[in-house]
């Protein structure tokens, strides 16, 4: 299949032209080939299988804050030049020169951080299909209880090229592998789910036995807890949240109020709180596209800008929002790379990549259980939901347990944990040494969908609602 | 839509494709999307969005092997055989699922041959030009708005009005072939507004019709300001058991899960709180949920689903007894059951009141907090879950105190809790209210003894 994405140099300047002709100040293009291939491991058989191919240029043209958008999945001129007077219609009609208000690129990423050392494009498909078939048997063999499996590989590269009214020109080649578990597990006729996944920025050299292994324990180990798990009587306690994908909350309930576009709208609540302090000292966010393999990692967003770390909160005080262009010459500061899309269908947006709370002094969750009378272990949450203006927060709790005079007592399942994205900030009293990224396959839905990550040390926040029986 | 006899003899030629290079049997899924979209931010235009969207969707049954492919790379004959003999390639190196077969040709719909037959093509679609897109777009704007006594102000809006045609054209080598279109023209705004104390509340609204003639978004932004200027003060109550009146807006999170588990995979996978349910009464007599997809007209309206099998009117939950499952060919196979379609395409659940008093004619909210007389008013879910083995669920909720029928306060930091089959039990009401731009027909819902947990 072809996925190669070489355009006429004298097209893209013919089209960045015809882009501004309508008087916009910037104009930009995202050239996008992809292929997504699946197979689908079901009662015991690879028998389904799939591939997705998408291609397509996305054409933005800018006035002031102001977008013009249009796409085209041919890349025949005519369809192209169609889509760049779409997108120019957002202009006021009068021609201007191209603004130097919106920053250059800057310096390219000193390293790739997502090399593919075996491609999946070519890549015999028929290699995985064992691999499925091996981590069946590895989950069937770690417990009798298993009743079904389902196992999804997704495999994904999309070559990215980007040009704009500066004249920039970038080339990204873009690797994407997760592996899915859902597990049905029977034991005296009651039933529980579990499921798992691993993803990363790699080649089809992620699918290894060690993966496979990960994956198995993963869906078996606390399969007990899981039946024995019900749930607490509900109430307003201490939260414990363990080290790794408890990170998700990090993410939508603070994470995105540091979205630059929900600030420069007067959404978020932190706008106009630049320079304030939002937490204790000694606490650290950050948003990260720099983690090498990790599913939010970008070489470079999808402007062109080169990843990079960006700190959010320094030392309890909020320092950055997360910028995409039309937002950091809004704000009058540089890109912080996190203007991403879904794909050449929708505009970038600031989005974040991986996004993290840097580690803390206050030893590991063992630590901080101790100090706890009463409250909830959260291990690992399902999803969630923020309100961005509101700040309020509704966590599904995946897997924990209660905390009952500084020990774990009994399992607990099906419960939710509510409540308000900054005041859950500012009530952290401890924060352990313990950060752990979690590589599951988290996606973010912010209008679009864009691969994400979270990661956090073993937190404590005094007091949260707990939705229980 | 522009070339689209063309688009239509393309997905015909790739049927063959796939015949001709082996396949013994083959279905083309032909999907266009047109749409043009304008946003506003703070009463002014800001974003301006073209979108043309074409696909082949090919499913594939060689050698007892099955494959779905995808490519919007349809133009070129070439590329496109290519794509089909790779697809094939990877087909036949799956394992054997001898079960995967087209469906039964007397089952597909011979009826959806225009595309017009559900009733939701409008003709006028293409004569909106781009300043009435702007108009409409600004015309709802609430920007400006203040509290007559300045206790709040409207510090953000952001609003979206698109017209859009989405078109999908099925062929099989069984010789299926069927057509569905439908336009639609839609507005949405979201609002943040702060008051005195600088707390920041949003509100939103939207709505949308098949039809332009039908179209009327002009009263969104005020209703978005309404809400969210009703959402001032929240307080968070105790922990307690309550009457709950779910607002017809939220009313079909509360339905969705029990449409997931009647679908064939929750129950060929054993993960379905309702696997073993089938003609048996597990919900209360007054509930009764049919799939009405051949209401011509109405919002969901659609005459075949994914396979091309026609769809119909049926009984879903007939007075608690639970009706159908709801599977494809595949899943039929699976289960040893008979198919049906592979998903509910227009749920609508049936008017029911259970008081003694006579059962007025508009069951809306009001009515139902009246029922009730005390308890809590849900306009909204905030996050939470389902756990779709057991049936148990916890939401977090937005809304509101009401006492004697009547709106107290608003609630927050609260969360619903319980197990679908006790919650229905519980129901004393599902309202007349439903909306006519919502593809599922939930009205409002009353329910008494829901645990709500809060301070």
């Amino acid at each position: 299949m072809s996925w190669m994405i070489d355009p006429d140099p004298k097209l893209l300047e013919r089209l960045v032209r015809e882009g501004l002709r309508g008087g916009g100040n910037w104009c930009d293009l995202y050239f996008e080939d992809t292929v997504c291939t699946d197979l689908l491991l079901r009662d015991g058989a690879v028998g389904s299988g799939g591939v997705n191919v998408d291609c397509g240029c996305g054409i933005r043209v800018l006035d002031g804050d102001r977008t013009g958008y249009a796409y085209s999945e041919s890349l025949e001129e005519g369809a192209l030049l169609s889509a760049a007077r779409a997108a120019a219609s957002i202009g006021d009609g009068s021609v201007c020169a191209v603004s130097s208000a919106f920053s250059a690129a800057g310096p390219a990423p000193a390293r790739n951080f997502y090399p593919m050392r075996e491609d999946w494009r070519s890549t015999d498909a028929a290699r995985f299909v064992p691999a499925l078939q091996r981590l069946d048997s590895l989950i069937r063999t770690r417990d009798s209880r298993v009743h079904k499996v389902h196992a999804m590989l997704s495999s994904q590269v999309s070559e990215v090229l980007m040009y704009n009214s500066l004249g920039e020109c970038v080339r990204d080649t873009r690797p994407m592998g997760s592996l899915s578990i859902s597990v049905v597990f029977l034991q005296d006729g009651r039933s529980e789910t579990r499921t798992v996944s691993r993803s990363f920025r790699a080649g089809a050299e992620m699918v290894d036995e060690t993966l496979l292994q990960e994956l198995a324990h993963k869906a078996t180990d606390g399969l007990d807890a899981q039946f024995e798990a019900s749930r607490p009587k509900g109430g307003t306690m201490s939260v414990v949240m363990a080290a790794g994908a408890s990170g998700i909350l990090l993410h939508e309930a603070m994470g995105h109020a540091f979205e630059a576009d929900f600030n420069r709208k007067g959404q978020s609540v932190f706008a106009g709180r630049m320079g304030e302090r939002v937490a204790r000292k000694g606490i650290w966010i950050y948003d990260d596209g720099t983690l090498p393999g990790n599913r939010g990692a970008c070489n470079y967003d999808d402007e062109g800008i080169p990843g990079q770390k960006t700190c959010m909160v320094e030392d309890g005080i909020l320092r950055s929002y997360l910028h995409d262009r039309i937002s950091a010459r809004h704000y009058g500061v540089t890109p912080t790379g996190n203007g991403r899309r879904e794909s050449f269908r929708y505009n970038p947006i600031p989005r974040m990549r991986a996004t993290y709370m840097g580690p803390g002094p206050d030893g590991t969750a063992a630590d901080l259980i101790a100090d706890v009378k009463k409250g909830v272990y959260v291990e690992e949450f399902a999803n969630g939901e923020v309100k961005i203006g509101e700040g309020d927060f509704t966590f599904y709790v995946k897997s924990g347990s209660l905390i009952e005079n500084g020990r774990l007592t009994r399992p607990v399942k099906d419960i939710n944990i509510i409540g308000n994205g900054p005041r859950a900030l500012r009530d952290i009293v401890a924060v352990g040494g313990d950060l752990l990224i979690d590589d599951g396959a988290w996606t973010c839905g912010k209008e679009q969908s864009v691969p994400v990550s979270c990661g956090i040390p073993s937190v404590l926040v005094r007091e949260l609602t707990v939705g229980g029986a | 839509m522009n070339g689209k006899n063309e688009d239509r003899a393309r997905a015909r030629r790739c049927l063959q494709m796939a015949l001709e290079a082996g396949a013994q049997k083959a279905r083309v899924s032909l999907n266009c999307n047109v749409m043009d979209l304008v946003a506003t931010l703070d009463g002014a235009v800001d974003r301006i969005t073209h979108c043309f969207d074409r696909s082949l969707s090919l499913a594939l049954f060689a050698d007892g092997r099955y494959g779905v492919f995808s490519t919007n790379k349809i133009d070129d004959e070439t590329q496109l055989r290519a794509f089909v003999q790779q697809s094939l390639a990877l087909v036949r190196m799956l394992e054997a699922e001898p079960l995967r077969d087209l469906p039964d040709p007397a089952r597909t719909a011979k009826d959806a041959r225009e595309g017009d037959e559900a009733g939701l093509f409008d003709p006028a679609y293409g004569t909106v030009g781009p300043e009435q897109r702007k108009g409409f777009a600004l015309f709802a704007s609430p920007w400006g708005a203040a509290a007559p006594d300045g206790s709040w102000r409207l510090i953000s809006e952001e609003g979206e009005y698109s017209d859009s045609l989405y078109e999908q054209y099925i062929v099989d080598s069984q010789g299926l072939e069927c057509l569905h279109r439908e336009t639609a023209f839609e507005y949405g705004i979201e609002v943040t507004i702060q008051d005195s104390r600088g707390d920041r509340y949003s509100g939103y609204w939207w709505d949308s019709a098949a039809a332009l003639r039908d179209f009327d978004p002009s009263y969104c932004g005020r209703k978005a300001v309404q809400e969210a200027a009703a959402a001032i003060g929240p307080r968070r109550l105790k922990s307690g058991r309550y009457c709950a009146v779910i607002d017809r807006e939220a009313a079909s999170r509360l339905v969705s899960p029990i449409l997931k588990a009647l679908g064939g995979y929750a129950i060929q996978q054993d993960n379905s709180f309702l696997r073993d349910a089938l003609d048996k009464q597990v919900f209360p007599a007054g509930m009764t949920l049919r799939d009405c997809p051949r209401s011509i007209g109405q919002t969901g309206a659609r005459f075949f689903d994914s396979e091309g099998v026609a769809t119909r009117d049926r009984d879903i939950v007939r007075e608690g007894t639970v009706r159908t499952f709801f599977l494809n060919s595949f899943m039929a196979a699976k289960t040893g059951l008979a198919p049906t379609t592979e998903e509910p395409v227009r749920p609508v659940l049936e008017p029911f009141w259970s008081a003694a008093s006579p059962q007025p004619k508009h069951i809306g909210r009001d009515e139902l907090m009246r029922l009730c007389g005390d308890g809590i008013l849900v306009t909204g879910f905030n996050g939470g879950n389902s756990n779709s083995a057991t049936g148990d669920f916890s939401y977090g909720v937005e809304g509101f105190r009401f006492k004697d029928g009547k709106i107290l306060h608003p609630v927050n930091e609260m969360v619903m809790t319980g197990n679908f089959l006790p919650l229905w039990a519980g129901l004393l009401g599902a309202g007349t209210d439903a909306r006519a731009c919502q593809q599922k027909s939930i009205g409002s819902l009353a329910f008494e003894g829901v645990d709500f947990s809060g301070t």
